[in-house]
């Protein structure tokens, strides 16, 4: 398939980056890649299509790259973008139905090794003692074989798996310990799996029902973001956000939702910031009351993250087209910025 | 004056009273033997184009196949043998109806029909209908309907069929067929196999097509009994299994595989009489997938729906030159699946058409249908058609209707997402048509625009659920041209017929071609003849479509056969086939990253006796 808008792109790219290539940066430091300083953003792309690709927005959102992985490497990057961790200089873009990882330089988008077997339905990574760590489903519809895979990050290969409970999705460290959420999958889960990466033992914090986002505070603390049991199922349960002592590995305190209030994308910049019916809402760390009214209104972030006091979300929009890529000022909650990225994008990721 | 008049009445009277005579008895012989005389009977001003025996043992027994060279339907294919869904001048998939022996099958849960699962070696003929034909084929015939038909025979015979047939990909074929008859009774039964690993390169890569195995099953047992010169009793039957592995995709492996179930049953009573026919049927049909995500593994999800339907026709000749056709159905869709519980639906629908033979050029009809649906409101639809022989040889035919397509019980039940709220899709089209024949030559021409609204779209709501709406129009305007040409010189038979569809599909909300609608297809068959040897050459072009975020590119592929028919004894008369299909090894897609096969070889036997 030869996608003309793609190619058209990308040779006015490769004319852009001749002519912005002289001037400006005399005295600054030699800039590592195309795509240092700047924002990355995977979009998941229709599932079956093969368009899921990285956008690459520059940190003053006045340069955008679409489609970065095939414009550097001549080859489609595959089908439903999921995520993406960074280990020093390498970016690792975990293609969900692709069953695979393309290792790339974090700067240059230069591949640099793909990952395709051991793989079933992988979502996120992180990293720790030299190793990446990835949540897969197994098969969706399989309960019992959902793993967590262990790259060997010098030959970038599957080392090994741990098997873990239903639905493994987002996944963190503090630098000792791994925690991973349990979404559900195409079910619904309520635990957090607490991995030791020394002897790969894993133990489970029971959360409220679909965990959908984790955040470290600056204190230590694991703060894990429900979004309970959607009505469709005709079980409905509300939000919950629990606050993990990560040296007990035990619920410490626990903020209900309303039973048919369903938060996601949980941040923190000094607080917790959340999403709830198209608002978002500002919870300082320590409080023990949900607050009632939002600090932003009117946004369908289908992800969030907030950076040096800048709020970045990102819209789908109706799914098939462009969504775009909107940042608001937190002094002040005003709009920002608003930039046109790719189809379905799912993750923002700074590449400072 | 009034002596001139009446001079004039007698004249036209007389001429119609000649014509009546022979019409009489075709028309009955139509009631006995056809199953959708609707068909054929009632489509002045439509075009029908008809595929008989030849043209479908020269195809590969898929009706993908089949109609992606012999008509202007153009078809969007998962990968050779996967899932495959027309677009029938430029409605989407479920726009377009699959009638069977009258009776339209469009599945209720999604509303389509997957021609990879019509195996087309158990039919006498496929028709293809251009033109919304929803008074008479109910929901989904919007750009156009699709005919399988059977008929049965009332004369002294029994033709049996063997077909077998072996070629790349270690693709297995065969087929039995049997037809018998007598003065009162009429049997024909059809059997067809078919297996392939489906293995085919991927040019230009070094991939194969992985998942892509396939086989089927296909049973029709159809049989008449002529009571006596006023009762005749009918039954229709098919099945099909059908077991696919799906493939993947260049970009994403598969390892699913999916099952489909198909048993549809028709009994069928007639009562002829001079001034009337009435005939009563009882129909059943049965749908039901299981798909399995992984095909090792032994979970799967699944879906049936089961469907009553009683059915009369009454057809009365209320003058010499009118018929009126009155058609009340009644039919009951229970389902039942792992997306949504149990689900059961109520339709009643009452139609009348009406036919009128002004003269012997013109001809006229007007039809209407009310439907009365137990979920939601459907509409009142309606069709005006005519036509005009000026000579032998130039004809214009004229259509306008108002159709629908109700929503699946995907749309109404799935859980999450379904929506109790929609509205059927509706629409109103007109299609003109002209029509030349000469000895050595047909040309059909036609032209259409279709207005449809309240289209069923699945979008994502507020919290990122996906629920469908009424919320799309679409505009979608062309022109068709079809050629036949016919010419012999002494022992040399040539022929030819051709196709050419040029189709703008556009969303109204932006004024862009729809992905997946090219706006150039064309086809062509040309066969050579001489004596025992037959060559036959068919060619494909499909323009460039737009697809999600770009454009996918267009096409040529080509196939070639040559067949030697040859007596193996006083009655066994046998065709040996050998086939090269896409002949210039083109690679190509036919949907965006699922690549289509390379040059392969089919040989094929088939005796007669």
């Amino acid at each position: 398939m030869k996608i003309k808008n793609n190619l058209v792109l990308a040779l006015s790219l490769i004319i852009l980056s001749f002519s912005c290539s002289s001037d400006d940066d005399n005295n600054q430091q030699e800039p590592q890649g195309a795509y240092e300083e700047g924002i990355l953003i995977t979009n998941e792309g229709n599932f079956g299509q093969g368009n899921g690709t990285v956008s690459f927005v520059s940190n003053d959102f006045s340069y955008t790259e679409h489609s970065v992985f095939s414009n550097v490497n001549g080859r489609l990057l595959g089908d439903t973008t999921q995520s993406i961790g960074f280990s020093d200089d390498l970016a690792y873009i975990i293609v969900n139905s692709s069953q695979k990882i393309e290792v790339v330089n974090r700067y240059t988008f230069q591949s640099v090794a793909t990952i395709d077997s051991g793989l079933m339905n992988p979502r996120f990574i992180t990293f720790i003692s030299g190793k990446g760590y990835v949540t897969n489903w197994g098969d969706g519809s399989n309960a019992e074989d959902d793993y967590v895979a262990v790259i060997d990050l010098e030959t970038n290969t599957v080392s090994s798996t741990i098997p873990v409970g239903e639905g493994p999705e987002r996944i963190v460290n503090n630098g000792s310990t791994i925690y991973v959420a349990h979404q559900g999958g195409y079910s619904q889960n309520n635990i957090v799996s607490v991995i030791d990466p020394d002897s790969d033992v894993v133990t489970t914090i029971t959360v409220g029902d679909v965990p959908n986002s984790m955040v470290f505070d600056n204190q230590g603390l694991l703060y894990v973001l429900s979004g309970g049991i959607p009505a469709w199922t005709g079980n409905e349960t509300g939000g919950q956000l629990n606050v993990i002592n990560t040296s007990s590995n035990t619920v410490s305190a626990t903020l209900e939702f309303g039973d048919n209030e369903h938060p996601s994308n949980l941040s923190y910049g000094e607080s917790l910031y959340y999403t709830l019916n198209g608002g978002v809402y500002k919870l300082a760390v320590g409080t023990s009351i949900l607050p009632t009214t939002s600090i932003i209104e009117n946004v369908n972030f289908n992800f969030m993250t907030i950076h040096n006091n800048i709020l970045y979300g990102v819209d789908a929009g109706d799914y098939t087209s462009s969504g775009t890529l909107q940042s608001f000022d937190l002094g002040t909650n005003a709009p920002k910025h608003s930039k046109v990225v790719g189809i379905i994008p799912g993750g923002i990721y700074f590449n400072d | 004056m009034n002596r001139l008049l009446y001079i004039f009445i007698i004249l036209i009277l007389g001429n119609v009273n000649v014509v009546r005579a022979q019409l009489d008895s075709i028309q009955k012989l139509d009631e006995v033997l056809l199953s959708d005389v609707k068909l054929k009977r009632y489509a002045s001003g439509f075009k029908v184009s008809v595929l008989k025996d030849s043209v479908l043992t020269k195809s590969p027994w898929s009706l993908t196949d089949l109609l992606r060279y012999n008509s202007n339907i153009y078809f969007k294919e998962n990968g050779y043998g996967m899932v495959s869904s027309p677009s029938f001048r430029g409605t989407n998939a479920s726009q377009t109806a699959v009638v069977w022996n009258g009776i339209n099958i469009n599945s209720q849960l999604n509303g389509q029909v997957d021609f990879n699962t019509i195996n087309t070696s158990n039919y006498d003929s496929v028709e293809i209908r251009s033109g919304g034909g929803s008074v008479q084929y109910g929901s989904g015939a919007i750009g156009g309907s699709v005919h399988l038909s059977n008929d049965l025979s009332f004369m002294k015979h029994t033709d049996h069929t063997v077909r077998m047939g072996y070629g790349s990909f270690d693709t297995k074929r065969a087929n039995y067929g049997l037809s018998s008859g007598s003065e009162h009774w009429s049997v024909n039964l059809g059997i067809a196999y078919v297996d392939s690993e489906n293995d085919y390169k991927y040019l230009g890569t070094d991939k194969t097509n992985k998942n892509g195995q396939y086989d089927n099953l296909s049973f029709n047992l159809n049989a008449g009994y002529l009571l006596n010169d006023h009762h005749v009793f009918k039954l229709y039957h098919q099945s099909f299994v059908g077991d696919r592995n799906f493939s993947g995709t260049l970009l994403a492996p598969s390892k699913s595989k999916y099952e489909d179930t198909n048993y549809r049953s028709m009994l069928e009573w007639g009562y002829f009489n001079k001034q009337y026919t009435s005939k009563l049927k009882v129909v059943h049909l049965l749908e039901e997938f299981k798909y399995f995500e992984n095909k090792d593994a032994e979970y799967f999800s699944f879906g049936r729906v089961q469907s009553f339907i009683g059915n009369h026709n009454l057809n009365i000749k209320l003058t010499e030159t009118i018929d009126l056709r009155t058609i009340i159905e009644f039919a009951k869709y229970s389902g039942n699946g792992d997306d949504f519980a149990n689900p059961n639906r109520n339709a009643f629908s009452a139609t009348a058409l009406w036919r009128h033979q002004v003269s012997e050029p013109l001809i006229y009809g007007l039809s209407i249908r009310k439907d009365i649906t137990s979920d939601f409101e459907s509409p009142l639809v309606f069709s005006v058609n005519g036509e005009y022989r000026f000579s032998e040889s130039y004809a214009i035919k004229l259509n306008g209707s108002k159709n629908f397509r109700v929503p699946t019980f995907n749309d109404l039940y799935w859980n999450p997402g379904g929506n109790l709220d929609l509205l059927p899709e509706s629409s109103y089209q007109v299609d003109f048509g002209q029509e030349f024949s000469s000895k050595f030559i047909d040309l059909k021409l036609n032209a259409y625009y279709i207005n449809t609204k309240d289209m069923i779209q699945w979008v994502p709501d507020n919290t990122g659920l996906f629920r469908p709406q009424n919320i799309n129009k679409v505009k979608s305007y062309g022109g068709e041209l079809e050629v036949f040409l016919k010419h012999t010189i002494g022992n040399h038979h040539f022929k030819m017929n051709s196709g050419y569809s040029y189709t703008v599909s556009e969303n109204d909300a932006n004024a862009k071609q729809l992905i997946y609608v090219p706006l150039h297809k064309a086809n062509i068959n040309f066969g050579y003849s001489f004596k025992a040897v037959e060559l036959f050459y068919q060619h494909l072009f499909n323009g460039e479509v737009n697809i999600i975020g770009g454009q996918l590119d267009g096409y040529d592929v080509g196939n070639v056969g040559l067949s030697y028919n040859y007596e193996l004894s006083r009655n066994v008369h046998s065709i040996l086939q050998f086939n090269i299909n896409n002949l210039y090894n083109t690679t190509y897609e036919n949907v965006a990253l699922r690549p289509m096969p390379n040059r392969n070889y089919q040989l094929q036997l088939t005796l007669k006796f």
